[in-house]
């Protein structure tokens, strides 16, 4: 990353923060904006998007047509380095019978240089999802506790789309969200097909920016509609940290930033008050202790919550009174719906590359009837729209070979759509992370266990998703391409969407969660929470712009503690 | 009129009891459930693949290589080339897969040390003994010896979505072939040319949207299927 020098390593730190994604991100511009002095630990590798994202070389420069390999499973270009599902010598483990997908980048950013940029806020029931059916648990705070931050943040990133105008999707203020883009032929379609059959389609809120957004440190270019997003963007039109909070943060002269530093525990001044951390340099395998005044654990879900149970003294981790650590794994469900649709064979060429991913997309919309109590389902799930001009895929080719395959593919190609669903998972107790007793990491650092289970509750809301994507398809005269499975069989694996959320949970009191609304630990006074384990429950909507509204919140919260003498 | 969400529900439920209209491939009309040749020839053994390591979790994106040995002799990649040309023939819009060398690709592919790729390699490596073997036993001759017609006919006879007896291996191996030319020929400029790919152009300001022929067809669409635009 380039950007201002370091600070000197032996300068005095007020706040560590351990990981550089999302979270970590945002606290280092909101607390070194503030004025503190912060060292960032990233357990991945220095990474600069300008050197090293290739945007404009074709899929046909990559190894294998840049296809998905265990190596780059996003693809040859996919910005992700150093990790993935699997990192050499850093395993995890699982329960006999669970299956669970992990994803670890290794790289400064983590992954929002590489992530789905869909940036839905949460609304007033997602934040209250007990009392609004029982289950689980509700959040210590409510959507307007949040409202605020959502605006900064959508303004801070930049985040495009539309208004919404349905029960539990909130609008932003006018000033939060850039113009969306035109949708495309295959979305139009599938607009107006949901529509008539009483689904809201809406313009999807993106973080791809659609204006310039000018800065002395970090300017960023609108979009220009071309290039894969998930490479990384050198115009910085995507957002992700490493084109803008931390050269932003690095510009005040207060952050020091250390690459391949893999914390490996919360080291302690005293019962209640952490002194620092433990980190293993991941180059040379030696063993370094820092301290500061407050740490912050940015890490991700999974890493954040191993790091708390290897801390502390007791064998039951740190800051776990409530015994809820490592507890209320969630993921969000996710299924995948494909047809070709014939009217849409042979259509008029033109450039659909647009913003790159979905422009429009399909919010839930059934929150009555579920109050009703006509779904035998909980909670709700969206659909993200895909279908644009390209290779057509296998299954929509029909076995034929010579001038009929050629004639096919021109014929076929932009003619098939796809509903992807994304829904929320409730938690349920067999599905956790612990630490497994007996496998250790190459530094030495025991490892996360997973046991994960679906209920049937997320089958029974797959099951609806897929009958509504068919309805879709039909209403269309679609051949459906799906195969004939039973919901359990067309999920996705726990983790597979990337949405790890829940383990280190915000509540009310220390009896029943790890933080408080802040990220504050209850047991551990200047040891605070930023990422997506401390979710009080999922809801279906993609995280990562709550992650940034809260870790705002907390960092303001933390930097007006230490500025009133707090930790001194 | 937006139809009431009850009325959608309904709509619905009726929607998922009706038999879903499936795939059913055009080519496979009229060979599926008969064994296309009186002998069928024993799928051949394959030899285990080289060791070989993929390209790591941190490759050069900029300088993309590829690091893993290839694997066709001479002669199979002449059979792939000659399959690439058949498969994906030159027409008056683009040329053919083979001629164009997509069989490197396809080489490229095979030899690759992933799961899915070494997959493809037993149905590949394996399926070009087959069609000599199979040649032979119609022909008298290799594939590439065959005349037109007899390879068209092996073709034809690997091109059903129903295979049975001793067929399911072979129909394995084109549906892998299948897949390879179409992906690596409509990856290359050419084959992008030919499906009248637009795009990978950088626009600045607003992205323009539908062209106007473009937004005239869904207009049709939308009327053939009763649907107002939105």
């Amino acid at each position: 990353m380039t950007g201002a020098a370091n600070p000197a390593a032996d300068a005095p730190v007020d706040v560590i923060i351990v990981g550089s994604g999302a979270a970590g991100g945002m606290a280092a511009f909101s607390l070194t904006k503030s004025g503190l002095r912060c060292l960032m630990l990233e357990a991945g590798r220095d990474y600069d998007p300008q050197a090293e994202v290739n945007m404009f070389a074709p899929e046909s420069d990559a190894p294998l047509r840049g296809a998905s390999t265990p190596d780059k499973p996003f693809g040859y270009f996919d910005a992700t380095v150093g990790g993935g599902w699997q990192i050499d010598g850093e395993p995890y483990t699982m329960r006999a019978g669970s299956d669970f997908r992990w994803y670890r980048p290794r790289m400064l950013g983590g992954r929002t240089n590489h992530w789905g940029r869909h940036v839905p806020r949460l609304g007033p029931y997602d934040f209250k999802p007990f009392s609004r059916d029982g289950l689980g648990v509700d959040w210590p705070i409510g959507y307007d506790d949040v409202a605020p931050f959502y605006d900064r943040v959508e303004r801070m990133i930049g985040v495009n789309g539309g208004r919404l105008e349905l029960e539990n999707h909130p609008d932003s203020p006018a000033d939060c969200l850039m113009p969306p883009p035109r949708p495309r032929v295959p979305e139009m379609l599938i607009k107006a097909t949901a529509e008539s059959l009483g689904i809201p389609v809406r313009a999807a809120h993106t973080a791809v920016l659609t204006r310039d957004m000018p800065d002395p440190v970090a300017p960023r270019s609108a979009c220009f509609n071309a290039t894969p997003c998930t490479r990384g963007c050198t115009i910085g039109a995507m957002f992700q940290t490493t084109t803008s909070l931390l050269p932003m943060a690095k510009a005040t002269g207060r952050l020091r930033t250390v690459t391949d530093a893999m914390v490996s525990r919360i080291t302690m001044a005293a019962p209640g008050k952490a002194a620092g951390v433990e980190y293993v340099d991941r180059k040379t395998g030696l063993r370094h202790r820092v301290t500061a005044r407050a740490v912050v654990l940015a890490a991700g879900t999974g890493e954040t919550t191993r790091l708390l149970l290897n801390s502390g003294e007791d064998g039951r981790g740190l800051a776990n009174t409530s015994g809820e650590l490592g507890r209320n794994l969630t993921d969000s469900t996710g299924a995948s719906f494909r047809a070709y649709i014939p009217a849409l064979a042979d259509r008029p060429r033109y450039n659909e590359d647009g913003i790159g991913g979905q422009h429009i997309y399909i919010p839930f919309w059934l929150y009555r009837e579920q109050k009703r109590g006509e779904l035998d389902f909980a909670r709700g799930y969206h659909f993200e729209i895909g279908g644009r001009f390209g290779v057509p895929p296998a299954e929509a080719l029909p076995r034929v070979w010579g001038a009929k395959l050629k004639q096919a593919v021109r014929s076929t190609s932009g003619a098939t759509i796809g509903l992807t669903l994304r829904g929320e998972m409730i938690p349920n107790k067999d599905t956790f992370c612990e630490i497994d007793p007996a496998v250790k990491d190459r530094f030495g650092i025991p490892v996360l266990r997973f046991s994960f289970r679906w209920s049937q509750n997320e089958i029974n809301q797959v099951a609806h998703g897929r009958r509504t994507a068919h309805a879709v398809f039909q209403r269309m005269n679609g051949t459906i391409l799906d195969p004939d499975l039973p919901p359990e069989k067309i999920m996705t694996a726990g983790g597979e969407i990337i949405h790890e959320l829940g383990t280190a949970r915000m509540g009310s009191n220390a009896r029943n969660s790890v933080v408080d609304s802040y990220g504050k630990t209850w047991d551990v006074d200047n040891l605070v929470l930023m990422d997506g384990a401390i979710f009080a429950s999922g809801a279906h909507k993609n995280p990562t712009l709550t992650i940034l509204a809260l870790a705002l919140r907390a960092s303001e919260r933390l930097a007006a503690r230490m500025k009133t003498g707090a930790f001194a | 009129m937006t139809p009431s969400r009850r009325t959608t529900m309904q709509w619905m439920m009726t929607a998922a009891l009706l038999p879903l209209a499936r795939w059913s491939p055009a080519g496979a009309a009229g060979i599926g459930g008969a064994v296309p040749f009186d002998t069928v020839a024993p799928w051949p053994a394959v030899p285990a693949a080289k060791a070989a390591t993929g390209y790591g979790r941190d490759p050069n994106l900029m300088e993309p290589r590829i690091v893993w040995p290839l694997t066709l002799d001479r002669q199979q990649r002449a059979t792939i080339d000659l399959l690439g040309d058949m498969i994906l023939p030159p027409d008056d819009v683009s040329p053919g897969a083979g001629k164009l060398g997509v069989g490197a690709f396809v080489d490229e592919w095979i030899s690759a040390p992933y799961p899915v790729q070494r997959a493809d390699r037993e149905r590949v490596i394996g399926g070009l003994g087959w069609l000599d073997a199979q040649s032979r036993v119609l022909n008298g001759q290799p594939f590439v010896a065959a005349t037109v017609a007899q390879r068209a006919a092996l073709l034809d006879g690997l091109s059903t979505a129903a295979p049975v007896g001793g067929m399911a291996a072979p129909v394995a191996f084109m549906d892998t072939l299948r897949k390879l030319f179409v992906l690596g020929f409509y990856s290359l400029p050419e084959g992008k040319a030919d499906m009248g790919y637009i795009g990978d152009q950088p626009t600045q300001g607003p992205y323009p949207g539908p062209s106007r022929e473009a937004l005239a067809h869904l207009d049709r669409v939308l009327r053939d299927m009763k649907l107002a635009s939105s």
